[in-house]
C-alpha cells in the first residue's frame, strides 16, 4: 500500500482543491474565470458522453445536440413572458427544463438506435447535430434562428457582492461537482456494474438476468440529461446561444475529448473538459503564427496517438508509468517476484 | 405539380442517390471485411476528389478538359486505391478485431485529420470542380426536364456495381474476398493471405468513395466537408437496408434520396393547408424518420440477416 493511495491522503487532496477552486475566482483576472467555467461546463458534456461511451461502452457521436438541445429549452423559458414573470422560480424551471428535454430526446434516439446491435448507436447519433442545425434554424421563434439568441440572466445578484465572472464561475463549478458527485455514485452501483458487464459482453449480461437494451437506453438517457446540464451551463457562462453549438465538428470535438481524457473516468472527464476549451485556443495561436487552419490537424493527430499510445487516456498515465517502473524494478531483481503482467484495457 | 414534376423529381433524387449508394457500398464492404464502420469514408473521398482537381489543372492545358478529367479520375482512383490500402495497413489494423466502438472512435480521428490535411492544404472555401458540361444543363423528354448530372451520375454507379458484382462473383480475388469477409480465420487456414486481401478491399471501398467523390464535386463546389451530409445519408441506407446486404444498402440509398426530394416539395406545407413542414431546409430529417421507422419495425434493416449468436 503506498502513501498516495491512502484515504488520508485523498482527503487531503479534495480538501486543497475544494479550498483553491473556492478561493481562486476572488483572485484571479476575469478570463481566467471564464475559461475555468467553461472548463466546468464541458466538463460535464464529455462526462455525460462518459456515461454512454465510456461506462456502457456505446459511441455517440450526438452529444453536443443535447448540450444545445439544454440551452435552447432553459433560453426558450427565460426569455418566456411567464419564465421573466416568475423571476428566479423561472429560472429553476429553466434549468429543470434544460435537463428534462434533452432527457427525453435521449430516452428517444436510445430506444429505437439500442434496437439494433454493435455501432448503430454511433450511426444514427452521427445524424443528431446535422439534424439539429436545421431544425435550430427552422423554428427561429423559439431559437432566435440562424443567429441565436442572447440570454442575460446570469448577472451576480447584488447581495453576493461578486462580479458578473465571478458569479458564473460559482454557479457552474457549484453545479458540475453536484452533477460530478451524482454521476460517480451512478457509476459506482448498480447501473455502472449494469454498464460495465453490457460494455464487455451484451450476451454474458443477457445471460446474467441485465438486459443490454434497457441498460443501453439509460446510458443514453443519463448522457443525455447530464448534457442537458452542460447546456444550461453553456448558457451561464456564454449568456448565449446559437444552432453553431451543436455543429458537427463540436460533437467530434467532444469524443475526442472523452478519449484523450480518458474513457470511464471521473478524472478523465475533467481532463476532457479542459482539452475541449484550450485545445482550440492553442491550435488559434498556432493558426495565426503559421497562417494555416490547424485545429482539425492537431485534433486529428491527437486522437489517433492517444489510441496508439495510450488508450485509456491522460487519465490513465499515473497506472501506466506506475507499470512501466514496476517493470523496470522487476527486471532489475531478476527472477525475482515481478509482478504478473496485468492490462487493464484487455477485455 | 404534374406527372413531369414529380418524375423529374424522382430523377434527380436518384442522381443525388447514386452518390449515396456508392459511398454505403463503400461502407458495407469495408463493414463485411473488417467488422468496422469508416466513418472516415467521405472524408477519403474528399481527399481522391482534391487529388483529381489537382490532376485536372495539370493534365488540361496539355490534353483539353474532358480528357484531362477522364485521366485525373482514373489515375485519382488509383491513388485512393492505394491510400485506403494503407489506412487499413497502418491505422486500422492495429483495430481489428478488437472493441470495434475503439475502431469506430479511430476513424472518426482519421475523418477528422484528414479533413485538417484537406483544409490546410486547399483551404475551407469552395472550389469549382470542372465536369463535362454544366451540372445545369438539361434536356426534354415528353415535358419532363432531366438534368444531365443526374443521368451520367446513375450510369456510373450502375456500371461501377456491376463491375464489382462481376469481380465478386466472377473473379478468383472476388472469391477471395469474399471468404475473407465470411470468415477471416477459416480463410486464413486455407492459405490466403487475409491481411493483404484487407487491404485490398479497403482498396476497393476507397475506390468507390473516389468516384463518388468526383461525381458529387462539380455539382456541390469542393470544400473538405463536402461528404459530411452524405455520409450521414449513406449511414442512414446502411442501417436501413441492413449492414449486412450491400444490395439493401443501394436500395436504400436510392430510397431515401428519391423520398426526401419528394417530401421536400410535396410536403413543403402540410396537406391542405399553407403551415410550413419539411420543405428543402428539413429534408435531411426524412431519412433520420424512416431510420427510426426502420430501427423499430425490424432493426437488422430491410434485406439484412437476423444475427444469430451462441454464447
Amino acid at each position: 500500500m503506498s502513501w498516495y493511495r491512502s484515504a488520508w491522503f485523498r482527503w487531503i487532496v479534495a480538501v486543497v482543491v475544494i479550498v483553491v477552486l473556492a478561493v481562486l475566482p476572488l483572485v484571479a483576472d476575469p478570463f481566467a474565470n471564464q475559461i475555468i467555467a467553461k472548463i466546468a461546463t464541458f466538463a460535464v458534456a464529455v462526462l455525460g458522453l462518459n456515461v454512454v461511451m465510456g461506462y456502457a461502452g456505446q459511441v455517440s457521436l450526438g452529444q453536443i445536440f443535447f448540450v444545445g438541445l439544454g440551452a435552447y429549452a432553459a433560453a426558450a423559458v427565460i426569455l418566456s413572458d411567464w419564465g421573466k414573470a416568475l423571476g428566479f422560480g423561472g429560472i429553476v424551471i429553466a434549468f429543470v427544463l434544460a435537463v428534462a428535454v434533452p432527457g427525453v430526446a435521449g430516452l428517444l434516439v436510445g430506444l429505437a438506435a439500442a434496437r439494433l446491435r454493435g455501432l448503430a448507436i454511433a450511426m444514427v447519433t452521427i445524424a443528431l447535430p446535422l439534424v439539429g442545425v436545421p431544425l435550430a434554424k427552422r423554428f427561429s421563434d423559439l431559437t432566435g434562428g440562424a443567429q441565436g439568441e442572447s440570454v442575460r440572466f446570469s448577472k451576480a445578484p447584488a447581495w453576493s457582492g461578486l462580479y458578473d465572472d465571478q458569479w458564473q464561475y460559482y454557479v457552474c463549478v457549484v453545479i458540475a461537482a453536484v452533477v460530478f458527485a451524482l454521476v460517480f455514485f451512478l457509476v459506482r452501483g448498480k447501473y455502472g456494474r449494469a454498464f460495465a458487464i453490457v460494455k464487455s459482453n451484451e450476451h454474458v449480461a443477457g445471460a446474467m438476468g441485465v438486459s443490454p437494451y434497457r441498460t443501453k437506453v439509460l446510458a443514453m438517457t443519463v448522457a443525455a440529461m447530464v448534457g442537458g446540464v452542460a447546456g444550461f451551463l453553456f448558457l451561464v457562462v456564454n449568456q448565449y446561444t446559437s444552432p453553431d453549438t451543436m455543429g458537427f465538428g463540436h460533437s467530434i470535438e467532444l469524443v475526442i475529448s472523452t478519449i484523450v481524457g480518458g474513457a470511464g473516468s471521473i478524472v478523465g472527464s475533467i481532463i476532457g473538459g479542459v482539452y475541449y476549451v484550450l485545445l482550440p485556443l492553442l491550435a488559434n495561436q498556432i493558426s495565426q503564427a503559421t497562417g494555416y487552419n490547424t485545429q482539425n490537424v492537431i485534433e486529428g493527430v491527437v486522437i489517433l496517438l492517444a489510441l496508439f499510445l495510450l488508450p485509456g487516456g491522460l487519465a490513465s498515465l499515473p497506472r501506466v508509468i506506475r507499470r512501466l517502473a514496476r517493470r523496470r524494478r522487476g527486471h532489475r531483481v531478476a527472477g525475482g517476484t515481478a509482478a504478473a503482467p496485468t492490462n487493464p484495457n484487455t477485455k | 405539380m404534374t406527372v413531369a414534376t414529380f418524375i423529374q423529381l424522382i430523377v434527380e433524387g436518384l442522381g443525388t442517390g447514386a452518390v449515396y449508394a456508392a459511398l454505403a457500398l463503400a461502407i458495407v464492404l469495408v463493414n463485411q471485411a473488417t467488422g468496422i464502420v469508416n466513418f472516415a469514408q467521405g472524408g477519403m473521398a474528399v481527399l481522391s476528389a482534391y487529388i483529381a482537381l489537382v490532376l485536372v489543372n495539370l493534365f488540361a492545358p496539355a490534353t483539353g478538359t474532358a480528357a484531362a478529367l477522364v485521366l485525373a479520375i482514373i489515375l485519382a482512383a488509383a491513388i485512393s486505391f492505394v491510400l485506403g490500402a494503407l489506412v487499413e495497413r497502418l491505422i486500422i489494423r492495429r483495430f481489428e478485431g478488437g472493441d470495434p466502438d475503439t475502431a469506430v472512435v479511430a476513424t472518426i480521428g482519421l475523418l477528422t485529420l484528414i479533413t485538417g490535411i484537406c483544409g490546410i492544404v486547399w483551404s475551407y472555401n469552395y472550389l469549382p470542380f470542372p465536369w463535362f458540361f454544366s451540372t445545369g444543363d438539361a434536356f426534354r423528354v415528353g415535358g419532363v426536364t432531366i438534368s444531365w448530372w443526374a443521368l451520367t451520375s446513375i450510369l456510373v454507379i450502375v456500371i461501377v456495381m456491376v463491375l464489382l458484382q462481376l469481380l465478386f462473383r466472377g473473379t478468383k480475388l472476388g472469391l477471395a474476398l469474399r471468404a475473407v469477409a465470411d470468415n477471416p480465420q477459416s480463410a486464413a487456414l486455407s492459405g490466403l493471405r487475409v491481411g493483404g486481401l484487407l487491404m485490398i478491399g479497403w482498396g476497393f471501398a476507397a475506390v468507390l468513395g473516389s468516384i463518388a467523390g468526383a461525381i458529387v464535386a462539380p455539382k456541390l463546389q469542393l470544400a473538405p466537408n463536402m461528404l459530411e451530409e452524405a455520409l450521414v445519408y449513406a449511414l442512414a441506407a446502411v442501417i436501413i437496408g441492413g449492414l449486412d446486404s450491400p444490395i439493401g444498402a443501394v436500395v436504400a440509398a436510392f430510397g431515401v434520396s428519391v423520398l426526401e426530394n419528394l417530401a421536400a416539395v410535396y410536403l413543403a406545407t402540410i396537406p391542405g393547408t399553407s403551415i410550413p413542414f419539411i420543405g428543402h431546409d428539413l429534408k435531411i430529417v426524412v431519412p433520420f424518420v424512416l431510420l427510426f421507422l426502420v430501427l423499430v419495425i425490424r432493426p437488422q434493416g430491410l434485406f439484412g440477416r437476423k444475427s444469430v449468436v451462441r454464447v
